[in-house]
């Protein structure tokens, strides 16, 4: 093998080294724990759709998110289930509730309401009790994350919704919503009885399963001629619309990109900065590569490997760290989502980063006169 | 016939409006096995004049044959690679590879790749004495070990030419005329021309013509 003098001058000095990396470190990490806060956000924000196993979702038209529901008759089910090629169809309602707490205090909380939660497939993640017993009286689910607003419960628990007093009969764990008001599940009947001045006779969605090869937008365009003044989405569309609205209404997408800009230039300036004061130290040794013959070409091999090594392991201890921030993260109820696609994106832009930054010292190399080497 | 020849070369350099002429057409040539020590006074020109044998500066007129081709702007670091060995005043020896990786490494630049480049390395190194140092660093050898490695980075690659900027310049004198005597015996040996820029008489014992440049000019 040749004498590889980019890794061993590059490690030679350690601590340089070390800054290096951490530069890249820093820039990966804060490039992860933002992303993958913000994808961790919108997948509470599209959670209830994701699981939720309908094909399509009628709403109320212009309806922003499926959190911000509207109401509409909910007689229209007749027309939705008489489309050929609807397997099954059901009314959901989602609504903002407030609970009376036994301290005094007061805490809202969002219904998710159906006739048969089965049906659905949802909630996915039930730890405590059986949803189909919701139908059986004035019971309720609730999901852990309300502990942190109404204190600690457990089935058997009694708490009072909108005037009345219900009983906690289970338990679901990681169902929650962008607005992070903790999601409670009950009978559809029981909801509209709790607030009879909007629900009475309304519903805000209604879930569509389609027969086994019906085309989906035919299906749509059938229900729309039938409900000319609702909206009609796949799952995947409601689901980006609802990702959509938080983004844009937040903020939250140009923060994200804000940051990560942000990561990334203190990267660039870490990573340029300390290859160029390397370059500058080293430019005899540079000088002497062209004296014994190497081109400008040689030296940006070194310079480029220097660089990519640099981004290689800033990567990997910035993955590491990222990593280790998961349930710390977690523990705070921050879902921190790194798919592997980001993975390999964050890893090819750290090196692009690092090669990008290494241009500086490539414009410095190109102008090194080799007869520097006679001088003392 | 000589392996390396000067035709009228001389070298301006531009000091703000001024020209100034640091090398007044000089005709030089040295032959195969030959050793020539080029003295003069600080700012005769003779480091120029080195720098333009070595192919690193290019005459303003006049021109340079290196084994009977004429060099060319476009050949500088193609004949540096083939036909020319550098030693350095300051030795310039890579700091974070050892004795023998620094002599590997020039053989590698100049296109010998691994197992023949480590055992070209390990003959030189051998060669100038210092097979038991070969996997030390520069920073533990002393200036004369340092100067040895720096030869024998020259030597490797069988260049035919080799040039050396003031080898002893920064050795105490025990040391310098040791390392003299060893780069002479080594260039003979391989018959290599050797040219050395000197202000040190003791060179003269070993260089079989001595010439001297005064004002960009040989005298």
């Amino acid at each position: 093998m040749s004498v590889d003098l980019a890794t061993k001058s590059l490690l030679h000095d350690k601590l340089r080294f070390f800054i290096t990396v951490s530069g890249v470190a820093f820039a990966v990490t804060l490039v992860f724990v933002q992303v993958g806060l913000f994808l961790g956000l919108m997948d509470n924000a599209s959670l209830t759709i994701d699981q939720i196993d309908a094909d399509l979702w009628v709403t109320s038209r212009n309806t922003p998110n499926v959190d911000f529901a509207h109401t509409f008759p909910e007689t229209y089910i007749k027309r939705v289930r008489s489309v050929p090629g609807v397997d099954r169809a059901d009314n959901l309602i989602v609504w903002f509730m407030n609970a009376n707490l036994p301290t005094g205090a007061v805490e809202g909380t969002e219904v998710y309401a159906l006739e048969d939660f089965s049906r659905w497939n949802f909630p996915q993640g039930v730890v405590e009790g059986n949803l189909a017993d919701l139908r059986r009286g004035p019971y309720m689910v609730l999901d852990d994350s309300a502990k942190k607003r109404w204190g600690h419960f457990q089935p058997g628990d009694y708490r009072e919704v909108l005037g009345r007093r219900l009983k906690i009969i289970g338990r679901t764990v990681d169902a929650k919503s962008f607005t992070t008001t903790p999601l409670t599940f009950m009978d559809y009947r029981l909801a509209q009885s709790l607030n009879e001045s909007d629900l009475r006779g309304n519903t805000t969605y209604i879930l569509v399963k389609l027969a086994p090869g019906a085309d989906a937008e035919s299906v749509r365009a059938e229900i729309r001629k039938r409900l000319p003044y609702n909206d009609v989405f796949t799952r995947r569309e409601w689901a980006e619309r609802s990702r959509k609205y938080w983004i844009e209404s937040t903020g939250l997408g140009l923060n994200m990109y804000i940051t990560v800009f942000l990561g990334c230039l203190v990267g660039i300036v870490v990573v340029a900065q300390t290859l160029y004061t390397s370059t500058m130290e080293h430019i005899r040794e540079f000088g002497t590569v062209k004296a014994i013959g190497g081109g400008n070409g040689e030296i940006y091999k070194i310079l480029g490997k220097q660089a990519t090594i640099a981004a290689v392991a800033g990567f990997a201890l910035g993955a590491l760290q990222a990593f280790a921030l998961r349930p710390v993260m977690a523990k705070i109820d921050l879902k921190l989502i790194i798919p592997t696609e980001l993975y390999v994106m964050v890893l090819f832009g750290a090196i692009a980063l690092c090669l990008g930054a290494a241009m500086i010292s490539f414009r410095k190399v190109a102008t090194i006169d080799p007869a520097l080497v006679f001088r003392t | 016939m000589s392996i390396l020849h000067t035709k009228r070369v001389e070298k301006h350099f531009q000091e703000g409006r001024e020209v100034v002429p640091v090398l007044r057409g000089i005709d030089f040539a040295v032959e195969r096995g030959e050793i020539v020590s080029l003295e003069g006074p600080s700012g005769s020109g003779k480091t120029t004049f080195l720098s333009i044998l070595g192919c690193i500066l290019t005459p303003t007129r006049g021109e340079v044959v290196i084994e009977g081709k004429t060099v060319g702007e476009k050949s500088l670091a193609d004949i540096r690679k083939r036909s020319l060995g550098f030693v350095f005043q300051q030795f310039n020896l890579f700091p974070s590879l050892t004795a023998l990786e620094n002599v590997e490494y020039a053989l590698n630049v100049k296109g010998v790749k691994s197992k023949e480049a480590r055992l070209e390395a390990q003959r030189v190194i051998e060669a100038v004495g210092l097979g038991d140092r070969q996997h030390f660093l520069p920073r533990e050898l002393s200036g004369g070990q340092k100067q040895r490695v720096a030869i024998a980075r020259a030597l490797a690659g069988n260049s035919p030419i080799l040039l050396a900027d003031e080898p002893t310049a920064n050795l105490d004198t025990q040391v310098g005329t040791q390392v003299l005597e060893m780069f002479r015996a080594l260039a003979k040996q391989e018959n290599r021309a050797l040219v050395i820029v000197t202000h040190d008489p003791k060179v003269r014992t070993i260089a079989d013509r001595v010439v001297k440049i005064q004002d960009g000019a040989l005298v």
